[in-house]
């Protein structure tokens, strides 16, 4: 019904070439190229400190490469050079196409990519420097952080002003996803950043604040702008309309209210009013609406669809990536339950979730957009369908090796906790082989980051080569 | 009403913002007015309302140690909170004698908050008092030389500058001493 219009739009540019010259992507381009690098440098950052777990030695006696500066430097990498990055690239691409009109500036799109790596390389030396702010997820000293706060802005304001000037009346689903990014994401960001930073904002009160920003950098900023990427490209990919435009509403608005509410469920049990504990608790339960809304509606788009899977590597990832999104998320509220914390909770489950989400839901979702998006921006084919087909499979297996054993890694370590007579450094000692299989599995992720890479870069490269041949176009 | 945020941006910004807000600001600018121990130093002279003892403010000392804590991302393995849970008030314990629980009437003069949110290592948010410097300096040094099977990183560049070493070991002092929960100086050699 109401989805019809963008669904037709979009196979009729797909189908006309006419339809899709109107767009530069040159802002794309940027961005999508800059993040699939930043993705396979930060996943040596992250190799490394899977590393040091295992051989505690490892590049230990440099101040430079301790743990404690690079693991910071792992998490913003992550988020913010490579899947930020890419969700922003995304976004260049999906919102012009669905307002059918050009994005309102190439140049100020390509002048934030470049401010982007203004911001990713200052983030680099500063967190090995050990200039970090120390507040997790807003490691970012202040002075970058005003880079990223005036980058944002002129990125909402690419993205408001494309929106302003649509053609079509009625907005799609990942439109909203996308201004819903952008509004919510300038405020967390600020109270995460800046709020936390006010006099007289310190101990508890500026832990609170601190976990309102780093729960919703994952629920305001990476969970709406991966679903804006599904929403659009499950249809597109698949060829088939959206299953419910109402479901759809009915998940995104449950996201505005529920998810803001949940902060203080990162100190259950912990030096925190009680009462504010089992609000985030009531509210962590209630994200199980938005969530399965909108995997409902995911799944059954593809309905009659399913074959698709094994000769569409963007499906496979998409689908995948929907599914750890339900696990993640079920994960999520039953974490917030106070008998259930008082085993996962500080232990190697969490990394397990969190990677579960960052790395199984949101980036999966991501470089499905990137397989879909860069050999249409490139005018040319993906450079090799095969190579994706692996790239899938060595960040599927990888992944789930990683995810299983932090679970069970944790969970042990956990109920080991809670028996005090066992020694605190036993249980060290006993998750030795946990973070062997973290590494091991880390070594596969990392090869499908580099398949991953290698096949954009070349897609690109073979998109440069045939344009060259044919200069006529336009 | 939400079927028109569909067609107006205007309507749905302010609708997608105005959700945002109820919660947004219930959960972080009300709770600190709210409940009064978030603000007020930790401070108890009367022992049937439990612990007894005072929080006082950082030296410029402890303040530089504080700062290294930070610059090492120790917050990154070490969390400092003894939870409400059986096991970690005896694990934060010494000696048998059970550690109280931590109240964040306790973490006022923290400039930077240091929960944490992963325990690689043990809490640290009643380390104060049970270690002395000698353990501290060798223990910085290599952490295996003390607690075989540690996956600790060393930090020589801390255990060999004596200014660095005595400032973080002072930071280290400081935490959970507001609460007088067991006697002084009692350092395991």
């Amino acid at each position: 019904m109401a989805t019809q219009p963008a669904i037709r739009q979009g196979s009729s540019s797909a189908a006309g070439l006419a339809v899709q010259d109107i767009h530069e992507d040159t802002t794309v381009k940027w961005f999508l190229l800059g993040a699939v690098c930043y993705f396979a440098v930060v996943g040596i950052i992250a190799l490394i400190i899977a590393a040091k777990f295992v051989w505690p030695q490892f590049l230990g006696s440099i101040s430079y490469f301790t743990y404690g500066r690079m693991r910071p430097l792992h998490v913003n990498g992550m988020l913010f050079g490579w899947l930020l990055a890419a969700d922003m690239g995304l976004a260049y691409y999906l919102v012009p196409r669905l307002c059918g009109v050009k994005l309102w500036s190439e140049k100020l799109g390509v002048a934030t990519s470049i401010l982007w790596n203004v911001i990713i390389l200052s983030a680099i030396v500063t967190l090995l420097g050990g200039y970090q702010k120390g507040l997790e997820y807003a490691d970012l000293p202040t002075p970058v952080a005003v880079l990223v706060v005036i980058a944002w802005i002129m990125f909402g304001t690419n993205i408001f002003m494309t929106i302003l000037n649509r053609k079509y009346e009625q907005m799609y689903v990942s439109t909203w996803y996308l201004m819903g990014t952008i509004l919510w994401t300038a405020f967390v960001y600020l109270t995460g950043n800046f709020a936390t930073l006010l006099p007289g904002v310190t101990g508890v009160n500026q832990a609170n604040l601190n976990w309102m920003y780093t729960h919703n950098a994952v629920g305001l900023i990476f969970t709406p702008a991966g679903l804006a990427v599904a929403y659009y490209f499950i249809p597109r990919a698949s060829n088939s309309p959206l299953y419910s435009h109402k479901l759809s509403m009915i998940g995104f608005w449950s996201l505005a209210f529920v998810y803001v509410w949940t902060g203080a469920h990162h100190m259950l049990h912990g030096p925190i009013s009680e009462w504010l504990q089992t609000i985030a608790i009531v509210f962590s339960v209630m994200l199980l609406i938005p969530v399965w809304a909108v995997v409902y509606n995911f799944i059954a788009t593809m309905k009659g669809q399913w074959h698709q899977l094994g000769d569409n590597v963007s499906l496979k990832f998409l689908m995948s990536g929907t599914i750890f999104y339900l696990l993640t998320c079920f994960q999520g509220p039953m974490h917030s339950l106070r008998s259930v914390n008082a085993i996962v909770s500080k232990t190697d489950w969490i990394p397990g979730h969190a990677h579960m989400a960052v790395l199984g839901t949101f980036s999966f979702m991501a470089m499905a957009g990137v397989y879909y998006v860069t050999p249409r921006i490139f005018h040319t084919k993906l450079h090799s369908e095969t190579l994706a087909n692996w790239s899938f499979w060595l960040f599927l297996i990888g992944g789930l090796g990683m995810f299983t054993a932090l679970w069970l890694g944790g969970f042990w370590q956990g109920w080991q906790w809670n028996n005090p007579s066992i020694p605190f450094i036993d249980t060290v000692v006993a998750l030795e082989p946990v973070w062997m299989v973290r590494f091991l599995s880390g070594i596969i992720i990392f090869s499908g980051i580099v398949l991953f890479m290698f096949n954009i870069l070349s897609t690109a490269i073979d998109g440069g080569k045939s344009s060259a041949a044919v200069p006529a176009r336009s | 009403m939400l079927d028109k945020t569909d067609k107006n941006a205007m309507g749905f910004i302010a609708a997608a913002l105005g959700l945002f807000f109820i919660g947004g600001l219930l959960t972080t600018v009300a709770p600190p007015l709210l409940d009064k121990s978030w603000n007020k130093p930790f401070e108890n002279h009367d022992p049937t309302k439990g612990p007894t003892g005072k929080l006082v403010a950082y030296t410029d000392q402890e303040m530089r140690g504080y700062r290294i804590y930070i610059r090492e991302g120790c917050k990154y393995c070490h969390t400092q909170q003894t939870r409400t849970l059986l096991s970690d008030v005896k694990r934060s314990g010494w000696k048998g004698v059970d550690s109280p629980v931590s109240t964040p009437d306790e973490f006022v003069n923290d400039w930077r908050q240091t929960f944490g949110t992963k325990r690689t290592g043990p809490d640290l948010s009643r380390v104060g008092g049970k270690y002395n410097k000698q353990w501290h300096k060798a223990h910085f040094n290599n952490p295996r030389d003390l607690v075989p099977g540690s996956i600790m990183p060393p930090f020589p560049w801390i255990a060999n500058n004596p200014q660095e070493l005595d400032d973080l070991v002072a930071y280290l002092q400081t935490r959970g001493r507001a609460k007088d929960w067991r006697p002084d100086n009692d350092y395991e050699k």
